[in-house]
């Protein structure tokens, strides 16, 4: 977290009118790391000790809870498990959809990327339904699938699977022609051009795909949780909103933030691979000459 | 003038069927619902083991010539024969060098040419394979970037990778599309040399489309001039040269100058005009 945010943060004193000279003491301080972090801390305790003292009545503070409640409930789930059922449950629901979505859009993905033909047939049908917001078929698959656990993995699945299948298409459909063609000339029977060139070729585009996915994935359980289910992270919110425990709420809550934050430095590290891996892979259009001036 | 019968006179004399044949070949291409044509109906015979340039200025259908004897095209009208047969699919029997070279990005040197080896049509048992590709990564001298992927390479890295990638099958007819305008005159000396040596050694034929008047005089048997768009035949001129040809001191003799006079001449009024058009 703190080298991205880093660079943020350099981003932001270089910005003209801050540049120069001239940088007030303030300004130097924030942009040390130790000074940035330091003042971030303040500012979390500042809200944390307003949040915990201020002087309410006491309706607002049973809206509001506090955060030594709050501690106080996740120090109690830690203990008795509560939230590692739920938090398991959300990564297990998530993780299986997510991998049989990708496994589904990557395989019809490759077939319509093949098989033009079949894709100009399927093509508005699989545009329709990819316009529509998936969470739409939530309270359907519930009455389908039950309200157990199956329900969620397919609507995190259809989610995930459409992402993935429209970036496998579109990966498969930008190879270049003249690629392809110099294969054929050789003799490249198309099988062969599917191995050796079109699968290749098609792979940064579907781990584009598959890395945005997991972020859908994450919110579409979240979601299918709060409309109907017995348990996950989302049921949790929903379960005490509906006791009028905000307390439990607000730590719920807690636990998802950390979770996506969690999920988000992940995939920014991934991401940072990938895009190593890409430069390699990907001529240079413009010789570094130019590239300078 | 009339070069359609010069063309036609000269593949008589050599007496052999023609190896490639342009019929009354003609191109036009849509652009925004209007006719651009780029290739004037064209007779043209190449004869087999011939090394044959094209040259003119930029857009008179010396790319469209090459696209249409490779299969990638077709003809709007008129035919394209190879060995007496109508090219109307890829056309196998030729190996081509676009001028944009299509080396795939996540391969190394070593593995883009070895590709076509790695084919049923060239099923190549695997050490012998890898002979093959050490002998060419050598010959267009690209020993050490053998573990480098194209974008680790420079320009005319990536030109000798995708020359070496398309000798490596050894086809019997070779298109070359620009092949060297990427690189420095020294190495382009060499790799003439070696394109030479290896064309000639197979005997392939080669069909080589350049800008540059000198490449081609060194290298061909035949340089086809062509007029600015739409492209069409100006004039053949046979080039008259003993082979083999020392590719590095070829270009000072006589007889050399006294030809790349006779071609500039041709070609200069097509250029100014190409460039005001």
């Amino acid at each position: 977290m703190a080298p991205r945010t880093a660079v943020i943060g350099t981003g932001r004193a270089r910005r003209p009118g801050a540049t120069g000279g001239d940088q007030s003491a303030l300004e130097r301080f924030f942009s040390t790391s130790a000074g940035r972090i330091g003042s971030r801390l303040v500012l979390v305790a500042l809200i944390l000790l307003v949040w915990e003292y201020a002087p309410v009545p006491r309706a607002t503070r049973f809206w509001m809870s506090s955060p030594s409640l709050i501690l106080g409930t996740l120090w109690d789930w830690l203990f008795d498990g509560t939230i590692w059922a739920h938090l398991g449950s959300t990564l297990l629901v998530m993780s299986e959809g997510y991998v049989i979505g990708c496994a589904a859009g990557i395989g019809f993905g490759f077939l319509l990327g093949f098989f033009p033909r079949l894709s100009r047939v399927l093509a508005p049908l699989l545009a329709s339904f990819y316009a529509l917001p998936k969470i739409a078929l939530a309270p359907l698959f519930v009455i389908l699938l039950g309200v157990d656990n199956s329900s969620k993995v397919a609507l995190v699945a259809v989610t995930v699977f459409f992402l993935v299948l429209t970036s496998t298409i579109d990966g498969v459909r930008a190879v270049d022609r003249n690629t392809v063609n110099a294969l054929v000339l050789m003799g490249a029977t198309r099988t062969e051009i599917i191995r050796k060139v079109l699968i290749w070729a098609a792979l940064p585009w579907i781990f584009t795909g598959m890395r945005i996915a997991v972020r859908y994935a994450f919110t579409t359980t979240l979601l299918a949780e709060l409309i109907a289910a017995n348990r996950g992270l989302g049921f949790l919110i929903e379960l005490s909103s509906g006791n009028f425990n905000t307390t439990g709420a607000y730590a719920a809550i807690m636990v998802v933030i950390i979770c996506s934050v969690l999920l988000t430095e992940l995939l920014s590290r991934l991401e940072n691979r990938m895009s190593h891996w890409n430069q390699k892979f990907t001529p240079r259009s413009a010789p570094p000459s130019t590239a300078i001036a | 003038m009339n070069e359609m019968s010069t063309a036609r006179a000269v593949a008589g004399a050599a007496g052999t069927p023609a190896k490639i044949r342009l019929l009354r070949a003609e191109k036009t291409f849509q652009v925004r619902g209007q006719d651009i044509e780029a290739l004037h109906p064209t007779d043209l015979d190449i004869r087999p083991h011939e090394f044959i340039a094209l040259v003119g200025p930029s857009g008179c259908g010396k790319s469209t010539i090459l696209n249409m004897i490779a299969g990638l095209m077709r003809p709007t009208a008129g035919e394209v024969l190879y060995d007496g047969q109508a090219v109307t699919g890829p056309n196998r029997r030729v190996g081509y060098m676009t001028q944009k070279d299509t080396l795939l990005p996540w391969r190394t040197t070593r593995d883009n040419i070895r590709i076509a080896l790695e084919l049923k049509s060239h099923a190549t048992p695997r050490a012998e394979a890898d002979d093959r590709v050490r002998q060419m990564i050598e010959l267009v001298g690209l020993k050490g970037f053998e573990n480098h992927t194209p974008a680790e390479l420079s320009g005319g890295m990536r030109k000798r990778a995708a020359m070496a990638r398309t000798l490596i099958y050894e086809p019997e007819t070779l298109l070359m599309d620009e092949p060297f305008g990427a690189l420095d005159s020294q190495l382009k000396l060499l790799m003439l040399d070696q394109l030479q040596s290896l064309t000639q050694h197979r005997r392939m034929t080669v069909v080589f489309v350049t800008h540059d008047l000198g490449e081609a005089i060194t290298l061909s048997d035949r340089i086809v001039v062509l007029s600015a768009r739409p492209g069409r035949i100006r004039a053949i001129h046979e080039v008259r040269l003993e082979r083999p040809r020392d590719v590095f001191k070829v270009r000072f003799t006589p007889a050399f100058s006294e030809q790349h006079e006779r071609l500039w001449d041709e070609l200069k009024d097509d250029i100014i005009k190409g460039t005001d058009v």
